[in-house]
């Protein structure tokens, strides 16, 4: 039986399945060993949580460069807790068994939790109830799934990829990724290009399809994955891997060449980015800058907000591989499908039109302004940093956040701190109003970067993860291209530079159009940055030009579709 | 016995980072540790009892230490607040 999904990172891979399934433990047929025996065995058990937490920790603490991990270290502090550790012999000296004690009073804690009137609070019932299940499984002789010590060349098959999951990925060790939901614009989806591994998401079914240890294999580039491939399909894999690396071999050339067209026209091609490890590897992979850095890794996976001296180092650690080149900072998008649990912001019925990007950070002034400090201070060694606001919709927002750095340069400059008095600040353009108002946005803006992901989903209004409605998404609609025109013309009159960092930056039908419109900066997924300068090589002004023209002229999505299928360059 | 009152500066209040770093400095002291708030009395040493108290920025605490090395503890602790 075949699994269909979608093509979220593209290329083949095969290898035996490791399933993760989040089983419920089964507590039941335990007998009462006595009270020293359960003693023992939650002593056992306990230990052997907090051995697994520190060590989680200790490599958070090394991939995610100073950040400290203090939701897992505060599991550790709540796992000694004397309290804790008196009901739990309490139960066990009453008659209970390990698993029951367990059961029992970290479910009393996760009620007293949840019951409290302080939202911040009230989430660490999910770090109980966390630290609950681990003992449990710990009790009953389960690991705990680790994926950074899967086994070499398997394919990981899950529910889920969160970005804190794949963040843990090793592109030596996994093949390729198979997961039951997610589509190809969610961030699992973009860390997994990033990565290299290929990978199809959203397949409904295929933990019951796939047992641990079959083979698998998975065609990121057609969305499907085959459970037990026959000899046939073997041989076709191998095949196809082989074309893999000859196009590989292909475009080695292109990693030390600079970025130009086909009329020799000199282009900036840089890297979109979601941790400064990926900046490292961009920069191995031949790009000039980085185009777009998310900042969403610093504020994931802990309980409070980042410090200003672990930002400042995380954003110099971004910049240092690129002495010479832009780099391009997102501050906080927080909100739609970006959910920080600690930042407490309001629960929305329709967060993709809510508090989210600039507004998150200014619902929270005082968070902001710490990453704003951060930033002035990081501009001081990094000449090539500039500040990119995400869901702006108008001057007046662009205005404030200058105003905020400005008040900040003075306070910094005051407290004797090394800072840039002023940054260059761009605007996302990623809302209809933002790009409506390209030309009033210009007068403000020091630059632009076009987000084409939401861009495109609000201007079609079509939710790019909606199983029902990802059929309407497309850049490929004339209200999208006119939209992208006409923004990157509204940035070239006002003079400003235009780049363009969504996923459209790397679509081989979409580049001779943002050639002819004058688009001079692309960012794209470090594992795309090679194909795209050769593609970029491969287009003079001229022959781009004569695409515009025609694709431009045409009525709906339909058409334009049926045009590109019968395009000579596909 | 000693006590001191004090009033809690962290802006997030005792939340996870400062309550953590309150909870495993007392550890280290063989006395008593117990925090008055609100009419409440609760163990300094117990992550999970400090957390669910919720003692916010600008809340007026008491702090008691009670046996071996009070005085040293309750220094550190009016510290941390």
């Amino acid at each position: 039986m075949i699994l269909r999904g979608i093509g979220a990172s593209g290329g083949v891979g095969m290898g035996p399945a490791v399933c993760l399934r989040a089983a419920a433990p089964d507590r039941a047929g335990r007998g009462y060993a006595g009270v020293e025996d359960e003693r023992a065995r939650l002593r056992a058990a306990s230990c052997q949580v907090e051995r697994e937490t520190a060590a989680l920790a200790e490599r958070m603490r090394v991939r995610a460069g100073e950040s400290e991990p203090a939701i897992l270290t505060g599991q550790i502090t709540m796992l000694r807790d004397p309290e804790l550790e008196l009901q739990l012999d309490r139960a066990i000296q009453e008659g209970e068994t390990a698993e029951a004690a367990v059961d029992a009073v970290f479910g009393g804690y996760i009620r007293l939790f949840e019951g409290l009137e302080d939202e911040r609070m009230r989430l660490r019932a999910a770090d109980i109830r966390d630290l609950q299940s681990r003992l449990l499984r710990a009790l009953l002789g389960r690991r705990e799934a680790d994926l950074s010590r899967l086994p070499a060349g398997c394919v990981l098959v899950t529910r889920e990829l969160t970005p804190s999951m794949a963040v843990g990925l090793d592109r030596e060790r996994v093949a390729a990724i198979l997961t039951e939901t997610g589509g190809s614009a969610s961030h699992a989806a973009i860390l997994t290009r990033a990565l290299g591994i290929p990978a199809v998401l959203g397949a409904a079914g295929a933990l019951q399809a796939v047992e641990n240890g079959e083979l698998v294999l998975v065609d990121g580039d057609a969305g499907t994955a085959l459970p037990r491939p026959g000899r046939k399909e073997q041989e076709e894999y191998r095949t196809r891997r082989a074309a893999l690396l000859r196009r590989q071999a292909r475009l080695e050339p292109y990693r030390r060449r600079p970025t130009v067209d086909g009329d020799g026209r000199r282009l900036r091609l840089y890297a979109n980015v979601g941790h400064p490890a990926e900046a490292v590897r961009a920069a191995a992979e031949g790009a000039e800058g980085i185009g777009l850095l998310r900042t969403e890794f610093l504020f994931l996976d802990r309980a409070e907000p980042p410090t200003e001296e672990e930002q400042l180092a995380a954003y110099l650690a971004a910049a240092r591989p690129f002495p010479r080149g832009e780099v391009v900072i997102r501050t906080l998008d927080a909100g739609g499908d970006k959910r920080i649990p600690w930042l407490a912001l309001p629960q929305e019925r329709n967060p993709f039109l809510g508090c989210r990007g600039l507004r998150a950070s200014f619902a929270q002034p005082e968070l902001f302004r710490v990453q704003l400090r951060a930033l002035l201070r990081a501009g001081a060694e990094a000449p090539g940093l500039r500040v990119l606001l995400p869901m702006a919709t108008s001057v007046s927002e662009v205005r404030k956040v200058r105003a905020m750095l400005a008040q900040c340069a003075v306070e910094l400059e005051r407290e004797g701190m090394a800072c840039r008095l002023e940054l260059p600040l761009g605007v996302m353009v990623e809302t209809p109003a933002a790009a409506r108002t390209a030309d009033l946005l210009a007068q403000e803006s020091d630059f632009f970067s076009i987000g084409t992901n939401d861009l495109t989903q609000y201007i079609l209004a079509a939710d790019r993860n909606a199983p029902e409605a990802k059929r309407l998404y497309t850049p490929f609609h004339p209200a999208v291209l006119r939209e992208l025109r006409d923004v990157i013309r509204a940035g070239r009159q006002a003079g400003i530079p235009v780049g363009l960092c969504g996923e459209a930056a790397a679509d081989p039908e979409l580049l001779p159009l943002l050639l002819a419109w004058g688009l001079e900066e692309l960012s794209v997924s470090p594992a795309l940055l090679l194909e795209t300068r050769a593609r970029i090589a491969g287009w003079t002004a001229a022959e781009a030009g004569a695409v515009e023209r025609q694709v431009m002229a045409l009525a709906g999505p339909e058409e334009i579709r049926a045009y590109y299928d019968a395009w000579p360059h596909n | 016995m000693v006590s001191r009152c004090a009033t809690v500066a962290h802006p997030q209040g005792l939340h996870m980072r400062p309550a953590q770093i309150l909870v495993n400095a007392m550890g280290k002291y063989p006395c008593e540790v117990t925090i008055l708030t609100e009419g409440r009395q609760i163990n300094g040493k117990s992550i999970l009892s400090v957390l669910s108290a919720c003692i916010r920025q600008g809340s007026e605490i008491e702090i008691r230490c009670s046996g071996e090395e009070e005085q040293a503890a309750l220094e550190e602790a009016a510290a941390l607040i």
